[in-house]
């Protein structure tokens, strides 16, 4: 890059970043080349260390106590790999926000799936209403290959619809469909739950309470089907996204 | 060199090995200075809540990648704050209707300034001396970028200069800073 020939330019642009003046796409940029350029990631950490004693005299101010009960939570939700599931600290932390909810529930989502190799990345933290999840069957639907989360489904434990939230609109191919499914315990075939549907949100109805009809799935999946979904009952396209699914409350 | 012997290395480093107390030490001992950062920049309790909430996630996702001979954890830790307010800056500053510059204008002046504290911290001695050679209008131009968060044309607009005029002093300033310190950094 022509950039590496200008290390005048790039020791401004270093202080420039470091002070905070370089801005919007620069400021973008710069940080796009700090990754893959050593030498420039310690110009700039010079830079930073010249002015963070600025910092130290700022005049301290004591955070609310919600503050870091929320980020409990959400670390508590990227707890070691392994017991994640079992882990005290996970539930502890989910029990914690809900306790605290009042209008909007903070829901510590963990995109790990089973064996995922770690480091895990962090946390994704959603607003759902606590109209549509108080004590709940949760799914986070990640991409394998980037690990992302794709799809959140819901259901209330006595409800018979599950709510299914698309979290990125580009999952839709066209002139295909996503069928979602539940994935049974070794040996059993999966079970359609419906199409999910172009918009940000689906209900999908459910044949009976979340509380009967998902309390033995330990995972959901969507896979990618002909228009109107799956002609055979069972999945027949590639698997696309899945996640355990678990019990929050 | 930087951060050798100083607590809060002990304790990013205990949390890079999933320590949840160690975390809970170090927010303890870092939280209120970090929060101070982030209210100054963003100048809205709610806002300086939710980057703060990120910054810690973030310091405990990452604590593994901070290398005691880069930097001081302070250092360290108040680069993301400071990162995550100006990304969130980018977003067109809420709730402003009428004149932003009026705005930043009320918001910047009701503070006693924070260089006035920084010539009585011992640790910030060489830097506090070098400022103080620095030209008064690069000074203010440095601090109001660095604790409010100023872009270029917003320092432009509070201290009514042109943007070229305030983008020589704050790039001037930042050289003779270099110099006066020495490299020392």
């Amino acid at each position: 890059m022509r950039y590496r020939d200008k290390p005048e330019l790039l020791d401004r642009l270093a202080a420039e970043y470091a002070l905070g003046t370089l801005r919007g796409a620069a400021r973008a940029r710069f940080a796009r080349w700090l990754q893959d350029d050593a030498s420039l990631a310690r110009r700039t950490e010079e830079w930073s260390a010249r002015l963070a004693p600025l910092a130290g005299s700022v005049r301290p101010v004591r955070p609310p106590a919600r503050v870091w009960r929320a980020i409990e939570a959400r670390v508590g939700a990227a707890a070691p790999a392994g017991g994640l599931w079992n882990s005290l600290s996970f539930w502890r932390g989910l029990g914690l926000i809900a306790s605290g909810a009042a209008a909007a529930m903070i829901v510590a989502i963990v995109t790990v799936g089973p064996g995922a190799p770690q480091p895990a990345p962090p946390p994704v933290v959603l607003r759902v209403p606590s109209n549509v999840m108080p004590a709940s069957y949760l799914a986070v639907l990640t991409d394998p290959k980037t690990r992302k989360p794709m799809l959140v489904v819901s259901a209330m434990r006595t409800s018979d619809e599950l709510h299914v939230m698309t979290l990125d609109p580009s999952i839709h191919v066209p002139n295909k469909a996503l069928e979602l499914w539940a994935v049974m315990p070794a040996g059993q075939r999966p079970k359609s739950l419906g199409m999910v549907g172009k918009g940000h949100s689906t209900m999908l109805p459910l044949h009976a309470a979340a509380d009967h009809s998902l309390s033995d799935v330990p995972m959901l999946a969507v896979s990618l089907e002909p228009m109107g979904g799956s002609p055979t009952g069972e999945p027949t396209g590639p698997v696309m996204y899945s996640g355990p699914c678990v019990k929050v409350w | 060199m930087a951060g050798a012997g100083d607590p809060l290395a002990a304790l990013l480093a205990a949390c890079g090995r999933r320590d949840r107390q160690a975390f809970t030490r170090l927010y303890r001992s870092s939280s209120a200075k970090l929060f101070g950062v982030a209210l100054r920049i963003l100048r809205r309790e709610d806002l300086a809540e939710e980057v703060l909430q990120d910054c810690y996630v973030s310091i405990w996702n990452h604590a593994q990648d901070y290398h005691p001979g880069l930097s001081a954890p302070m250092t360290w830790m108040t680069s993301i704050v400071r990162n995550r307010c100006l990304d969130r800056l980018r977003k067109p500053r809420l709730e402003v209707s009428d004149s932003e510059g009026e705005m930043i204008d009320q918001a910047i002046s009701d503070d006693p300034g924070p260089l006035a504290e920084l010539e009585r911290s011992k640790d910030a001695e060489a830097l506090a001396r070098c400022l103080q050679a620095l030209e008064a209008r690069q000074r203010q131009a440095i601090a109001l970028a660095f604790y409010d968060g100023l872009s270029h044309s917003e320092l432009a607009s509070h201290l009514r200069q042109p943007l070229g005029t305030v983008k020589t002093w704050v790039r001037r300033g930042l050289l003779r800073l270099k110099a006066c310190l020495g490299g020392a950094a």
